[in-house]
């Protein structure tokens, strides 16, 4: 089972790895873009209530969070040419990464959703009340009052939905593209030193989801800045009392429970 | 002046209002006083919109609505001559004190930052919070948080506030001072509609007492009518049951 | 290639003798999870020296690395350190007899612990300290009121990210295929591939996945409603 083991190793495949870092972040780069835009699209009937669009939002994101991502790869990478045959488009040329980022995107969308409509709704009614008491219009409610308080509620939310989608990324070499995890078999096959290259691999992903997490914590507080410091470390997890943003945190409960 | 006509509104199968009928002139102050479910905080958001009736008028100086059909536009000019104090405060969480008085200066009023910035300087230093310019609303003590959003409702130069229970959510020390802000206001001529259980306070600010019950006007005079020489057995009845305990006030 | 959809019912029985693999992985990940995520959790809260901060290391590492490179981290490590100590010691035993799905039992139980060490955190710390008190103003121990009072309260308010992470190591449990562990994954391409039908056999594997978990949300909720029965009408 390969050869002895070698610290010397884990050091020189790091910048072997770290070539393909780019390719893991465009993935990752991508499927959030898609993720946010499918899931505003799959949150909005399920806040404004619309009928059967309502449904479909609900079986979308039942279905996103009720399979494997390993296997909504494989689906969409061999099924989705078939459908679209069916219609005449010809997907048979399209490049992987297409597949990858598309499947990724969809994925994401789902617990994006569930963050943008959980964010809003956490917003307190009395803000809205004191908006529209003021004259201001729906709109002007929404973007000025509403939007800059859900942001700094759905900022930790988002922080585990973007570490969880990097983490994910790690099985996109099982359709072939080059990304970090696939460089780093490639080198272990090549060498025969698997755990150096899985150690180093698994070192380059901690240091990117220390760095996410540190950034999107920075951005939270500060667009949480008017929030008592003090009041919101005690509360941590704390359910029941009201106003802090972490309190709403634990309710919301959307995020990934372990898994890839 | 503001009258309120017919106004009816229903929950469901639950009716809050039935038939009410209010004028308010300008400069008066008027207290509504009522068993809690009486229907008197619906009422004051009906005028607001913030709870749509089912039926009736509302005007607003040379304004009118009719509810049964009100448009959105309609809503918002209503609305725009029109201020509400809450019992929860609802300061705008991500807004300093003074943004918060600035918010609808800037939005709905279109002043110029400047312009709008000294107007609200002025009025927060009217509520006695001039130090607290820069101060977020959870840093702030509620009785504090209450003057600003007091110092918000008069910034809309509105034809009428409504106060929704303004002291009810404050703990007692800290009812004075808000209560005392309000005295000063109302001393200045703004009309008035507050909802509130502070009876001492209705007594010497109000122009005029409604109480209400079951969702309709039991009895409305002078605070010396209502309060010492009550005509309808329920507004007794109500009176004995308030009076002795809710007379901390200053 | 052809859309065949007869074979998404015949790749679905094929897929169902793959059941209990992916159930044997995902109820052993979660169970030992929960055992490693209680005393992992405890050490952190109860702030042990030391031990508190490995606890929070090994969460950390977790949380922060993808659960694949925690499978072959072990798979190709794991052999490595038994047979050096086996050598050293002189022992009998050797790596090659552990069976392959007994690295994806430790892997990936050392996963879930970590994700449940979050879990139990935020559970206990959801109960209110008056409860303690109160616990405790009527002469309980410390151990009654934590038995009686703490953890059917904290297991209440656990429950939904409890099955989160039931829901989270049954689609983990695909990642097996990288030690050739038939799952119900790794069944799929096997019947992909033999016929040549992947698109079929996918969504045959999709649908079993979406029932296992649709399943396991139900089950959760129903077992919510009832632990959770106290804490009903408008908590605000």
């Amino acid at each position: 089972m390969g050869a002895p083991f070698d610290i010397g190793y884990v050091f020189s495949f790091l910048p072997k790895l770290l070539d393909t870092l780019g390719v893991t972040l465009l993935i990752v780069a991508g499927s959030l873009l898609t993720g946010i835009v499918a899931g505003f699209l799959v949150a909005l009937p399920r806040m404004y209530k619309i009928p059967v669009l309502r449904t479909l939002s609900g079986v979308y994101l039942s279905f996103f969070r009720g399979t494997p991502i390993l296997i909504q790869l494989f689906l969409f990478y061999y099924g989705l040419p078939e459908i679209l045959k069916l219609v005449g488009l010809d997907l048979t040329r399209a490049p992987v990464m297409f597949f990858v980022i598309l499947t990724y995107g969809l994925h994401t969308g789902a617990y994006a959703a569930e963050m943008i409509r959980a964010s809003v709704e956490a917003v307190d009614r009395g803000q809205v009340e004191a908006a529209y008491a003021a004259g201001m219009t729906p709109y002007q409610a929404f973007s000025r009052i509403i939007l800059p308080q859900a942001l700094g509620i759905a900022v930790p939310v988002f922080s585990n939905l973007v570490i969880a989608l990097l983490k994910d990324t790690s099985l996109a070499f099982t359709l072939g593209v080059m990304e970090m995890t696939g460089k780093a078999q490639t080198l272990g096959t090549l060498t025969q030193h698997f755990i150096e290259t899985y150690i180093a691999l698994a070192f380059i992903y901690l240091i990117i989801s220390f760095t996410l997490e540190k950034m999107l914590l920075a951005a939270e507080r500060r667009l949480t800045r008017h929030e008592n410091r003090e009041d919101k470390r005690e509360s941590i997890f704390r359910l029941k009392k009201r106003g802090s943003y972490r309190t709403v945190l634990a309710d919301i409960n959307i995020g990934k429970g372990g898994g890839a | 002046m503001i009258a309120l006509s017919h106004i009816s509104k229903a929950f469901g199968r639950n009716q809050v209002l039935q038939d009410i009928s209010l004028n308010v002139n300008r400069g008066e102050v008027v207290v509504i006083l009522g068993p809690s479910g009486s229907g008197k905080t619906t009422l004051l958001r009906c005028v607001n919109y913030l709870e749509k009736p089912g039926s009736g008028q509302i005007a607003v100086g040379d304004f009118q609505v009719d509810c049964s059909r009100a448009r959105r536009g309609d809503v918002l000019q209503l609305r725009r001559k029109t201020a509400m104090v809450f019992q929860q405060y609802n300061l705008f969480r991500h807004k300093t004190a003074l943004e918060n008085v600035m918010e609808a200066l800037l939005v709905v009023k279109k002043l110029p930052a400047a312009e709008a910035r000294k107007r609200s300087i002025a009025l927060l230093e009217k509520v006695g919070l001039g130090a607290k310019l820069d101060e977020y609303p959870s840093r702030l003590s509620g009785g504090q948080q209450q003057r600003v959003g007091i110092a918000r409702a008069l910034a809309l130069e509105p034809e009428v506030i409504l106060f929704d229970e303004p002291t009810s959510a404050l703990d007692p020390e800290l009812v004075g001072e808000v209560l005392e802000v309000i005295r000063a206001i109302a001393r200045e001529g703004i009309t008035m509609i507050v909802v509130t259980h502070e009876m001492g306070f209705a007594r010497d600010v109000a122009n005029r007492v409604v109480f209400m019950d079951g969702g309709v006007i039991v009895e409305e005079g002078t605070p010396d009518e209502v309060f010492q020489h009550p005509k309808e057995e329920r507004t007794k009845q109500f009176l004995r049951r308030i009076t002795p305990e809710a007379n901390y006030s200053i | 290639m052809q859309l065949d959809p007869s074979f998404i019912w015949t790749a679905f029985w094929q897929l169902l003798g793959a059941i209990p693999t992916t159930l044997s992985i995902t109820a052993v990940s979660v169970l030992a999870g929960f055992v490693i995520g209680a005393a992992t959790a405890m050490l952190r809260m109860y702030r042990v020296p030391v031990l508190a901060q490995i606890a929070s290391a090994y969460v950390t590492f977790i949380r922060g690395t993808p659960m694949l490179t925690h499978l072959l981290i072990i798979y190709f490590g794991l052999p490595m350190i038994i047979d050096g100590l086996a050598e050293h010691f002189g022992w009998s035993f050797r790596s090659v007899s552990i069976p392959m799905i007994g690295f994806a039992y430790i892997s990936f139980s050392i996963t879930a612990g970590a994700y449940m060490s979050e879990v139990v955190r935020a559970g206990i710390l959801a109960v209110d300290r008056g409860q303690v008190e109160a616990a405790q103003s009527v002469g309980m121990t410390t151990f009654q009121s934590l038995r009686r009072i703490v953890f059917p309260q904290a297991l209440a308010a656990a429950l939904p990210n409890l099955a989160n992470s039931v829901i989270g190591m049954l689609h983990g449990s695909t990642l097996a295929f990288a030690v050739s562990v038939v799952d119900i994954n790794a069944k799929a391409q096997i019947v992909a591939s033999t016929n040549w039908k992947f698109f079929e056999a996918y969504l045959a594997a999709a649908l079993i996945f979406w029932g296992l978990t649709v399943l396991i949300e139900r089950v959760a909720a129903l077992i919510e409603k009832r632990v959770g029965a106290y804490n009903r009408g408008g908590v605000v």
